[in-house]
């Protein structure tokens, strides 16, 4: 094939019908280790793995259609993440789900969800707030003090430059109503790509004003419990939202 | 059982943590071997670590270490995990919080295992094997190592002449292995099923099986400066030792359901083996002697090989492995199946080593399914002589051809690689590289105006390593040029490729080659001089911003070594450190490829006529097939 011949068949290419599974996933325990795009690579690998048709985005470098609700940080647990699987026929979310998970490695697992045509608003844009925990020794009361505060500080890198900003506003509510021991603080914050509180800076902020030691902060491990859309008090679940 | 439990915050504290923590589907788990630990503390299987002496991510990127893990898994009684070089922050906090060097799959001290086994594709891994050891707290020299300790083994193309490391390995094994390093597991389940009463006794069965080495039999006898040979300590060791082969590669177990690791590694694809040895004999490849000879798998094979590797390991790309992709005979049959095959799957075939031809072109257009790719030639010297020198069966008018084909196609990018310093070169063959260079940017713009398409700028890529006379090649008694040589000849090179913008010029490290030429032909004096370089530093010597070449010299010199002594020539007579070692191709053989090389004739490939090179011995491949 000539050059041009070639780059005629690249522009001619044709939109293609997307069938959306929209996934509950989780990561837990040496996962949680690997990078949020190498995630991307292995549910891609496990679909393949099943037999089951992903589809690829066109052009020069195609990448399989995945769309993550809100990005993961290495070494985050979560029991509650969505991704948006695009296939290119129409697959039974429990099918996906029944038959991707025994091809997954140990710690990543897919529940089920929902099928949906293309969603009109992407799954990124739908996502206001996270809940997580915290485990860490004796972390609830220093959390607690924590959050009674009117102004946490901080300073972090954005564009290159050093910048403080309140991410007081950030902390939603610590989760009513838990029994749960004193080393474990359970909470809401927004999260999604307007408004996010990400746990590294928020675990930051508690060493710096409450003195929690950092080595022990470092050592603490944070579940990603659940992601919502809507306002506080008033969660929507991600699988209605399309 | 012990485990080693790195904390969530040091796993945080390093790069890529998702290099130590394993967990990737295709593991090995065996759950048996597992709770018997848990309850006993010990297994009755044997317990092999198996252990690549770089980052994890080239690690498991390497064919070799997935054929043998599959090998040693396949036996009951074995149970094979992986082990990989911590990087420079992971080393420093593992000796920093005491952490021992643990296995990927059960996160247990390799001084647990009963068999540690490195293999050692390349000489400049040699301290990070140091480095392993001292991690996992096994003393260095296999002298110093008791029954308690594990049993050290090695493999790999540097086995053919571990002299430099003979010291730190309880046994070395020679050529392929996959059913040697299963003998091995074999006699050491023995050994641990007896009690493991004398580690010597265990050595001296180890020694009967074919292909094992050990070095430790024998001691090395200098006269004055230079080595005279081995002396033979154990009466029932054999004399020389000859590699091991696989006779037929159809039937030999292969990885179809590999592990597939959960971060990006270097060559992140599987792989199929098309074919074992080389039929072109180029005289400074080393790959091309002691691999000999040439045994193909079929295409069926590979085909239903490639389908299911495909499948079970989820990857969208197949990469295609030998020595010389184009000279396997199968080739249209299994391309055109394996295309077949993945019709309508995003998964696309890498072709490396082929020659560029008309066919090659079509597959590659048909394989791809991204951006044209560059082209990659591998002339290796600038002149016609100096090609027929060292017996590249190539010539410009092959090159010119293909490119013509390339450009005409649409390819614009090529990449050249070459080498200085070969034997007999002059700077006449150093300016041979510039012209033939200078030509392929006038022939794209030729090409441009014949075919009437609008030239880019086409991206010309020269790239030089510096040459190194290895074992068991025609040059291996060469001397290897001086730095200050190395030196004019680059920059001499470069000054010429300054002329054309289109023309990059990029050169590998000169001081790196200097050190490797000591390790590739060096003999037991090394050993020492590798552990005192490791105790003063000195380890990921592959990466050239990590070598350290001073202290490298400094350390030599203390031992009362120098450069000049492995890197000059060598006399035909004198006795080699690697001369008790038989990879079927004869040492007579090598000379009359020296002598010709001199005479600048070229030796046709081991398909159009056998030279008699001596890989008969082992009554297979193509050469003793066809007689």
């Amino acid at each position: 094939m000539l050059q041009n011949e070639r780059n005629l068949s690249m522009v001619t290419l044709k939109h293609q019908t997307e069938y959306v599974c929209r996934c509950l996933f989780e990561r837990v325990g040496d996962a949680s280790f690997v990078g949020h795009l190498d995630l991307m690579h292995t549910f891609d690998r496990a679909i393949r793995r099943a037999g089951l048709p992903i589809l690829y985005s066109q052009g020069y470098n195609p990448r399989p259609m995945m769309v993550f609700a809100l990005p993961l940080g290495v070494g985050i647990d979560t029991l509650g993440d969505y991704v948006d699987i695009s296939m290119s026929r129409e697959v039974d979310v429990n099918e996906l789900m029944e038959k991707v998970n025994p091809f997954l490695p140990k710690g990543v697992k897919l529940y089920g969800g929902i099928n949906i045509d293309e969603p009109k608003n992407s799954l990124m844009s739908v996502v206001t707030i996270a809940k997580y925990r915290f485990t860490a020794p004796e972390i609830k009361s220093k959390m607690r003090n924590l959050v009674t505060r009117d102004e946490l500080r901080v300073t972090k890198k954005s564009k290159g430059k050093l910048v403080e900003t309140d991410i007081r506003p950030l902390f939603i509510c610590e989760v009513p109503d838990n029994e749960t021991s004193e080393d474990v603080f359970e909470c809401f914050v927004y999260a999604g790509s307007s408004k996010n509180l990400r746990p590294d800076v928020f675990l930051n902020a508690l060493c710096e004003y409450e003195g929690y030691d950092r080595e022990i902060a470092a050592n603490c491990l944070v579940t990603r419990l659940g992601l919502y859309g809507g306002e506080y008090p008033e969660l929507k679940d991600i699988k209605g939202l399309l | 059982m012990n485990i080693v439990n790195i904390s969530r915050s040091d796993l945080m504290s390093v790069e890529s943590p998702g290099r130590y923590v394993g967990g990737e589907y295709g593991a090995v788990i065996k759950e048996n071997i597992i709770q018997e630990l848990e309850t006993t503390g010990k297994c009755s299987a044997v317990r092999a670590a198996f252990c690549f002496p770089d980052v994890y991510e080239i690690g498991m990127s390497n064919l070799a270490m997935q054929i043998l893990y599959k090998c040693l898994n396949d036996q009951d009684y074995c149970y094979c995990e992986r082990v990989f070089s911590p990087w420079i922050d992971m080393d420093k906090v593992m000796r920093e919080k005491g952490y021992e060097l643990y296995s990927m799959e059960t996160k247990s001290p390799i001084k647990d295992f009963d068999i540690v086994a490195f293999t050692l594709g390349y000489e400049m891994c040699y301290t990070n094997v140091l480095q392993m050891l001292d991690l996992g707290n096994i003393p260095f020299r296999a002298s110093d190592r008791k029954e308690t300790d594990p049993i050290v083994i090695c493999g790999g193309p540097c086995a053919y002449n571990i002299e430099p490391m003979a010291d730190f390995f309880d046994a070395v094994l020679l050529g392929e292995g996959e059913e040697c390093i299963v003998e091995v597991a074999s006699v050491v389940k023995a050994y641990k099923d007896a009690g493991k009463k004398s580690k010597h006794d265990l050595l001296i069965e180890l020694a009967k099986i074919p292909g094992v080495y050990i070095p430790a039999f024998y001691e090395a006898q200098y006269e004055g400066n230079k080595y005279v040979g081995l002396k033979k300590l154990e009466e029932s060791a054999p004399d020389t030792i000859l590699k091991r082969i696989i006779t037929d590669l159809d039937n030999v177990s292969y990885p179809t359901n590999p592990i597939v690791p959960n971060i990006r590694i270097i060559h992140d694809r599987a792989y199929l083996e098309l074919f074992r040895g080389c039929i072109r004999g180029c005289r400074f490849c080393q790959a091309g002697f002691i691999c000999r000879p040439v045994r193909e798998k079929s295409p069926e094979t590979l085909c239903r090989q490639g389908i299911e590797i495909e499948r079970n390991s989820g990857y969208d790309e197949l990469g295609i492995l030998s020595l010389s992709s184009s000279d396997y005979t199968g080739l249209k049959e299994l391309t055109d199946g394996l295309l077949a095959a993945f019709e309508g799957h995003h998964s696309s075939l890498s072709l490396p080593s082929l020659r560029i031809d008309n066919f090659a072109l079509d597959l590659m257009e048909k394989v791809s399914q991204t951006r044209k790719s560059g082209l990659t030639f591998a002339p290796e010297a600038g002149t016609q002589r100096l090609r027929d020198v060292i017996n590249k069966g190539i010539c410009e008018e092959d090159i010119m051809k293909s490119l013509r084909l390339a450009f005409a196609g649409g390819w614009s990018t090529v990449k050249l690689y070459f080498m200085l310093g070969l034997p007999t070169e002059t700077m006449e063959d150093v300016e041979g590289i510039a012209n033939l260079a200078h030509k392929i940017e006038n022939l794209y713009y030729e090409v441009a105006r014949e075919v009437g398409f609008k030239p880019r700028k086409p991206e010309i890529t020269v790239s030089t390593s510096m040459y190194i006379p290895k074992p068991f090649t025609p040059f291996q008694w060469e001397k290897q040029c001086t730095k200050e040589e190395f030196l004019e000849k680059q920059g001499h090179l470069r000054d010429l490729l300054r002329k054309s913008r289109n023309i990059k010029y990029i050169w590998h490290d000169v001081e790196s080659s200097l050190w490797e030429v000591i390790l590739a032909r060096g003999d037991r004096r090394l050993c020492s001089v590798i552990l005192d370089g490791y105790k003063k530093g000195c380890f990921y010597d592959a990466w050239d911003d990590k070598f350290k070449f001073d202290v490298w010299m400094e350390t030599l010199n203390e031992h009362g070594l120098t450069w000049e002594m492995f890197a000059r020539e060598f006399d035909v007579d004198e006795a080699l450190p690697w001369g008790h070692i038989d990879v079927g191709v004869t040492t007579k053989f090598l000379k009359k490829e020296r002598e010709k090389a001199y005479e600048e004739t070229i030796t046709p490939p081991c398909r159009t006529k056998c030279s008699a090179c001596g890989a008969q011995c082992f009554k297979v491949g193509e050469c003793y097939a066809s007689k």
